[in-house]
């Protein structure tokens, strides 16, 4: 019991790090019906980004919490400005085009970041390690361990999605990105700027999985540009698995597929990735529309 | 004044050109009818002039202004208000919602809150389901929405695209005569409809497209009687 309430912890965890990246996946996918296959790669970008901040302003020596947080929201910011600039060049020009050309130039951009990140000097095909931002410690409940940077990692999680939830449901730009992703002229109808909406979905997209970087190498601290993928694929089949296009879905997809995967890993860890997948299989078997997606209907 | 004036204008999805040199035009206080069959381009020069399709020949002016090459929100922001084909009510939002949204470039609370008001006034429907999903609206119900929606977002020339299809006899006449009230406040309207008779019976002045171009224009009550229009569109 000891030991599942413990994977249970090492679950959430991985499973805050899945959601916040999911939530990317499944907001563009509302909203240019698109799946951005270069999404993973922010988190990738997020991660090198607080590296240099943190080598640059404090020489890589350890921040504490508050200045931490800081440093990780403004490199996430940095990374959302990117993901902007991501769609206003690779996405933009082909929005009129079939989703598939989309996809396409987005494969394109991924192939093209990831040697890019390979090629410049300062990055580099060799792993870096993630800087340690905060002293870590453990609280012992019982048996069960928890390390400050999960608990961290975990509520932070839970508050930015809270927050978001908030956003989308409460404010004038939430309602508009209902909208858009609803009927996207009907919105332009209504006067809302549609380029504008878009650029903040993927502003707000990009920032998550920066800060899911952040979060993911504050634990696992190795860095290389190809180090997002994997996460990245996982993450993608938690918003399929929650219902793509449902930010709801998306969390839940991402806990849920943290969670098995611990729990597969803690008996037989070489199939844990597989594991993943079959979850997908299984739950697109019973519900293809993911476990909160509604049932699209192609209206003629 | 002319509100609306549309020269030679030329649209093409891919190969296929759906509108081959149109040439029409609004003056303001007018209700003109754009009529035709399935296929003619109508709903495609209003989106047009929307903003949502782009030209590649011909011009749109508005009030005098060039907006071929103009965002649809911005379009809008000039006073032009569509209300689509198929009602496009926002599903995933309440009725409340989609009039809110109605009202996205409106500065004034106050005003936009009477014009609500008198949405409500008008479709006492729609205010029992104020918070309801637009999604559990009947038919009738939605169309009574995007009417709605046009009445919060204001503009002086109201596009209205089969304002008729697919609702019963008695909404069909309380649409139109929303319309009409709408024209008689001191809106312009440019409709296009399948239901050429109701079109006519409201309209003052029509043209009849035939694929991609305008084949015949005149007065409307005049045209209730070309024999071409009434063998053809009339049933008669």
């Amino acid at each position: 019991m000891d030991n599942f309430l413990q994977l249970l912890i090492y679950g959430l965890q991985l499973g805050s790090i899945y959601a916040l990246l999911a939530i990317g996946y499944t907001m563009v996918f509302g909203i240019i019906r698109m799946i951005n296959m270069a999404h993973c790669d922010f988190l990738m970008m997020g991660c090198y980004m607080v590296y240099f901040l943190v080598s640059v302003l404090f020489g890589g020596e350890m921040i504490g919490p508050a200045v931490a947080l800081l440093v990780v929201m403004a490199g996430s910011s940095v990374i959302g400005m990117v993901g902007v600039g991501i769609e206003r060049v690779a996405y933009r020009p082909l929005r009129n085009r079939p989703t598939i050309m989309c996809m396409i130039s987005a494969i394109g951009v991924s192939i093209f970041t990831q040697n890019l990140f390979r090629a410049l000097p300062f990055i580099g095909p060799n792993p870096r390690s993630f800087p340690k931002l905060i002293e870590d410690f453990t609280i012992n409940v019982g048996a069960v361990k928890i390390s400050f940077t999960r608990i961290v990692t975990v509520t932070l999680s839970i508050f930015i999605m809270l927050l978001l939830w908030f956003v989308i449901q409460n404010t004038k730009i939430g309602m508009h990105m209902r909208a858009v992703s609803n009927d996207k002229d009907a919105a332009a109808l209504m006067g809302v700027n549609i380029n504008r909406v878009i650029s903040i979905t993927f502003f707000i997209g990009a920032f998550l999985a920066a800060v899911s970087g952040s979060f993911y190498a504050s634990s696992y601290p190795v860095m290389q540009p190809t180090m997002a993928v994997t996460l990245g694929n996982k993450a993608f089949i938690a918003a399929v698995c929650g219902g793509i296009g449902d930010i709801r879905g998306a969390v839940l997809g991402g806990f849920v597929i943290g969670v098995a995967e611990i729990l597969v890993t803690s008996v037989w860890s070489e199939f844990a990735y597989g594991f993943c997948f079959l979850v997908l299989v299984v739950i697109l078997l019973f519900k293809p529309e993911g476990l909160l997606g509604k049932p699209m209907t192609e209206k003629v | 004044m002319r509100m609306l004036d549309v020269k030679d204008l030329h649209v093409s999805y891919g190969a296929i050109k759906a509108l081959r040199g149109v040439d029409f035009h609004v003056e303001e206080g007018e209700i003109v009818a754009l009529i035709g069959s399935n296929g003619a381009g109508k709903t495609t020069t209003l989106r047009t002039i929307s903003g949502l399709e782009r030209a590649f020949k011909g011009e749109i002016l508005f009030k005098g202004e060039n907006i071929c090459r103009t965002a649809p929100d911005k379009i809008v922001g000039m006073g032009i208000t569509h209300v689509p084909e198929g009602r496009r009510v926002f599903t995933n939002l309440t009725v409340m919602g989609n009039l809110k949204m109605a009202a996205s470039l409106r500065k004034d609370k106050a005003a936009v809150k009477r014009d609500v008001e008198a949405v409500f006034d008008r479709f006492p429907r729609l205010k029992e389901r104020m918070n309801q999903s637009a999604l559990t609206l009947s038919g009738g119900e939605q169309q009574m929405l995007a009417v709605g929606r046009a009445m919060v977002t204001g503009g002086e020339l109201i596009m209205m695209d089969e304002p008729s299809m697919g609702l019963a006899p008695m909404i069909v006449e309380e649409i139109f005569h929303v319309i009409d009230e709408m024209h008689r406040s001191g809106k312009t309207i440019l409709l296009v409809e399948q239901n050429a008779m109701m079109a006519l019976k409201y309209a003052d002045r029509a043209y009849v497209y035939e694929t991609g171009s305008v084949r015949l224009e005149g007065n409307a009550k005049e045209m209730l009687n070309n024999p071409i229009v009434k063998e053809t569109y009339l049933g008669a």
